[in-house]
């Protein structure tokens, strides 16, 4: 832990441009005994992998080499097994995934197979997020990267697909800014706001020059999203119907190569940073892959497998779930859904925070965000694309007055540089006021209006005429 | 170009004395000119020097004039590799008289425009050498976007209400990203290893200024969307003049600001070590090339024909939009000020590279505050005199875009530091902005018809 502040301090006082500082650093020598650590590991009390954490904030790090690793860490299927499974205390809520199926089989009562079915993709998708990152060290750190740039929030894309296949656009749009507000209202304010409880003397420092880069990013995807949803509100579009899809599509394009750039652009400055490093200082997050390459590849084909089954009985269960639970589909989808499906990462945020490695948490919370809002959301719209859904960016305008309200209130408090708890306090209770308001907001073009409406059940036609209603009668009243 | 001429005028108030001694040194520099020019330059001021000796001599005298305006013409037209877009100028007329086909006309109007535009920038830069810092800077502060101006004028007289604003808010968000994005992107792949900085404080207070003015067009527009206003049509016509005249006294008071402060501000720039970076500095010419009567004429002139050509440009609009198939909000607010724009393109892109960023950002960042403060209430107040009702409401989908690209713009500005991911995001913001144009439909136009002119 001592070297690991060290190194933390050594790492501010050197001038980078805009890479964070590394917490992990290349270390041959810790080779040797990998697999003495691993067992002592697997001791420890912790709620994820760490390297997992690590990894979503700066995919690209490098990692030890495998080679005489991988003759030790060849497990059996047992080891496999009690390595990946049974180490997380998380995974006692494994058994929930099948309790879910089996009660959808017996009984198909729907508010019963969502939470079964929501409880027990949570393990799954840690287990994900470790699979992934013991993959990546096995592949270099261009690979690795990239693989944690994109499995990062596999789940909520997975999650996304099912939707899309069902036809539920509204719910996918929803879930996705749901994970954004999450990400960076409750995961950043519980993250600031438990660390500055335990460090109370001081405040504690992150690095300014990546946070801006990612509110940047956050602030070009809320233009990508604000152009569909005006042009459409405003009713200026010059084809109705087809102009937003078009645009959103464009802007789509636009924005995934953006990210790219931004991957690149993070990979030059990371190499650069490691040219510039030579330490041999070690970390206690465990360095050297604890499964083999085909191990971790067998078990993220497992996992993906789990988390898809799950989720198609979850986005199946939606709507029965939001009419016996009397919630809105809308609060289920923004905010259930993601507070849920990132408990994990919510978990492992807090813990950073405490032990003062705030940069990790910003990482975790931040970078998760970017990676939504950059890559998730224009993801979906390519998938739809090629599925043939008219998905596209007009996220309509309550919710993305929301997102951009958010997004310049965390850029606000992030360029400062610093943070203390009531910096996470006051956005812990913004999140509390968006979580208010999305419980009382009627999402006019999804089936809440059936659950409002029970004499337009089932016909798609009638809520497009009663939408074209209303808005042709406040049209009148305007004009 | 205030920027520009604050590094001049720094180095110009210092070597005032040596401009003779110096100039025969800047002439080795490199320079945007061809090398004609050296020994024309000394020629042309001993001609007007002869000129102005020999009254007694009329003859010679009238050789000499003769010999003085060719010269002239060479300095000012023939130099400059831009200017072969200019005979498009002529160009156009012609085609209007024959074929009336307005695409073409408007396309090539265009065309000629864009060097005119820029020999206007130089010959205001030019007569700015010798009128002193103060009203050089206003010089510039007002002709720096010349152009637009007189575009706009002329689309107002016409009572093309709606271009005037569109144009005007496409040169704003060229200027903020399209020009701005290439600039640190070619900046930055020039420069890879480090980060470029410029001066922060300067940026802040442009971001400030730029924020106002989207306050100033923001409030009409809330008020007639929510069809809030006191006395419907009148009300927002009645504020948006107030707040135009606010914005000019804002706009005038940042030129009081920035003249009086500019020593402070601009000594860092001065200072970057020793007297070879200051001459380094003024790679362009520092000693003006033309006399100040024949910048002063040059202006006119230029101003006359680019008005011409404006009127037909204005005149081809409509024409063009319908034979292209594209809609006037996007010819508007995205091609108008991508080609009225090229020369200040052009050269903040080459100052980026030079790693002169303050220049770059001054040409870029500066254009979009003088045409959001000055511009845009100026052409309201033209409006009021000629009894056009523009207005500050720009509608709500065009406001919406101004005020988010205004604080994209300003967040990215705020760290003081660039590099070729940051200009990189602008351009593809820009080209967001762009293709939402592409398919919107501009409703409050249509009803808009163009009153013949007086």
């Amino acid at each position: 832990m001592d070297d690991q502040k060290s190194n933390h301090h050594n790492n501010k006082s050197i001038d980078l441009d805009d890479s964070p500082p590394f917490v992990r650093i290349h270390s041959h020598a810790e080779i040797g005994s990998s697999e003495e650590r691993a067992v002592l590991e697997l001791e420890d009390e912790r709620l994820n992998s760490c390297d997992s954490i690590t990894r979503k904030k700066h995919p690209f790090k490098e990692t030890s080499s495998s080679d005489i690793c991988h003759m030790k860490c060849k497990n059996s299927l047992w080891n496999s097994i009690k390595i990946v499974i049974f180490s997380s205390k998380l995974n006692i809520l494994m058994v929930f995934g099948p309790a879910a199926i089996i009660v959808h089989k017996t009984t198909g009562y729907h508010g019963m197979v969502f939470l079964l079915s929501l409880l027990g993709i949570i393990p799954l998708a840690e287990r994900l997020g470790y699979a992934t990152e013991q993959l990546a060290s096995f592949t270099g750190p261009t690979v690795g990267g990239l693989l944690n740039a994109t499995f990062g929030n596999a789940t909520e894309l997975i999650i996304s697909i099912f939707a899309l296949r069902n036809g539920m656009i509204r719910v996918v749009q929803q879930s996705l800014l749901g994970s954004i507000l999450s990400n960076m209202l409750l995961v950043l304010g519980c993250a600031f706001f438990s660390g500055g409880l335990v460090i109370m003397k001081r405040e504690q420092v992150f690095n300014k020059a990546a946070a801006g880069v990612n509110s940047g990013l956050l602030l070009m995807s809320v233009m990508g999203l604000l152009f569909p949803a005006v042009l459409h509100s405003t009713r200026t579009e010059l084809h109705f119907g087809k102009s937003e899809l078009a645009l959103s599509r464009f802007s789509s394009c636009v924005m995934l190569f953006a990210y790219a750039a931004f991957l690149y652009f993070q990979l030059r400055s990371s190499k650069k940073l490691y040219d510039m490093e030579s330490k041999t200082e070690t970390s206690d997050d465990d360095e050297a892959p604890e499964i083999s390459m085909w191990e971790a590849i067998v078990w993220l084909s497992i996992l993906t497998t789990w988390i898809a089954v799950l989720s198609e009985y979850l986005v199946d269960a939606i709507e029965g779930a939001s009419t016996a639970l009397k919630i809105p589909v809308a609060f289920i989808s923004v905010v259930l859904l993601p507070i849920v499906g990132n408990a994990a990462e919510h978990a492992g945020a807090i813990m950073f925070a405490m032990k003062d490695k705030l940069d990790i948490s910003l990482g975790v919370a931040i970078g998760s965000s970017t990676q939504i809002a950059m890559f998730g959301i224009p993801f979906c719209v390519i998938i739809a694309w090629i599925m043939g859904q008219p998905m596209d960016l007009n996220f309509q305008l309550f919710e993305t007055a929301t997102l951009f309200l958010t997004v310049i209130v965390v850029a606000f408090m992030l360029q400062e540089g610093t943070s203390n708890y009531f910096k996470g306090l006051m956005l812990i209770l913004c999140y509390l006021i968006v979580a208010a308001s999305f419980f009382v907001h009627v999402d006019l073009d999804s089936v809440d209006y059936l659950s409002y409406n029970p004499s337009a059940c089932g016909n798609k036609n009638h809520i497009h005429d009663l939408k074209m209603n209303i808005t042709e009668s406040v049209g009148k009243t305007k004009t | 170009m205030d920027y520009k001429l604050q590094v001049r005028v720094q180095s110009h108030l210092e070597q005032m004395g040596s401009l003779d001694d110096r100039s025969m040194g800047d002439l080795d520099d490199e320079c945007l000119y061809s090398a004609e020019m050296d020994a024309q330059k000394t020629q042309s001021t001993d001609s007007n020097e002869q000129v102005s000796l020999s009254s007694s001599l009329p003859v010679a005298g009238n050789k000499m004039i003769r010999n003085g305006v060719y010269k002239s013409i060479k300095t000012v037209v023939f130099s400059n590799k831009l200017n072969l877009l200019m005979p498009f100028g002529p160009l156009a007329i012609l085609v209007h008289k024959m074929t009336a086909h307005n695409g073409w006309v408007f396309f090539l109007s265009l065309l000629g425009i864009t060097p005119l535009a820029e020999r206007l920038g130089y010959a205001t830069e030019q007569l700015a050498f010798y009128t002193g810092p103060t009203v050089g800077g206003l010089l510039n502060a007002t002709f720096g976007n010349a152009t637009e101006l007189i575009i706009s004028i002329y689309a107002l007289k016409s009572g093309m209400i709606r271009v005037v604003q569109l144009s005007l808010l496409g040169s704003i968000l060229s200027n903020m990203l399209l020009v701005l994005g290439c600039a640190f992107f070619c900046g930055g792949l020039v420069y890879p290893g480090k980060e470029q900085a410029f001066s922060k404080a300067t940026a802040v207070v442009n971001s400030g200024l730029l924020l106002m003015a989207v306050m100033g067009l923001l409030f009409p527009a809330v008020l007639y969307y929510t069809h809030t206003e006191r006395h419907a049509g009148k009300s927002e016509l009645a504020l948006s003049r107030f707040s135009s005249c606010i914005m000019l006294l804002a706009y005038a008071a940042y030129l009081v600001f920035q003249l009086k402060s500019q020593k402070d501000l601009y000594v860092p720039i001065g200072e970057e070590g020793s007297q070879n970076e200051q001459n380094a500095n003024d790679d362009d010419d520092e000693a003006p090339e033309i006399s100040k009567w024949e910048s002063i004429i040059w202006l006119a002139i230029m101003t006359a024909w680019i008005s011409i050509l404006s009127d037909y440009l204005v005149d081809a609009m409509q024409g063009a939009s319908e034979a292209w198939g594209v809609p006037i909000s996007f010819i508007s607010v995205i091609l108008l000020p991508i080609i009225g724009n090229a020369a200040e393109h052009a050269s903040a892109i080459m100052f980026a590279m030079k790693n002169k960023l303050d220049i770059s950002l001054g040409v870029a960042i500066g254009s979009s505050t003088q045409i959001s403060m000055f511009g845009i209430p100026f052409c309201v107040v033209i409006g009021w005199m000629m009894g056009q009702e523009m207005d500050l409401n720009f509608q709500l989908f065009e406001t919406a875009t101004l005020f988010i690209t205004v604080i994209v713009v300003a967040f990215f500005l705020q760290e003081g530091t660039s590099n070729y991911f940051k200009g990189l995001m602008l351009i593809l913001c820009y080209l967001i902005v762009a293709a939402s144009f592409f398919v919107h439909e501009d409703t409050s136009s249509s009803g808009e018809s163009k009153q013949p002119k007086t």
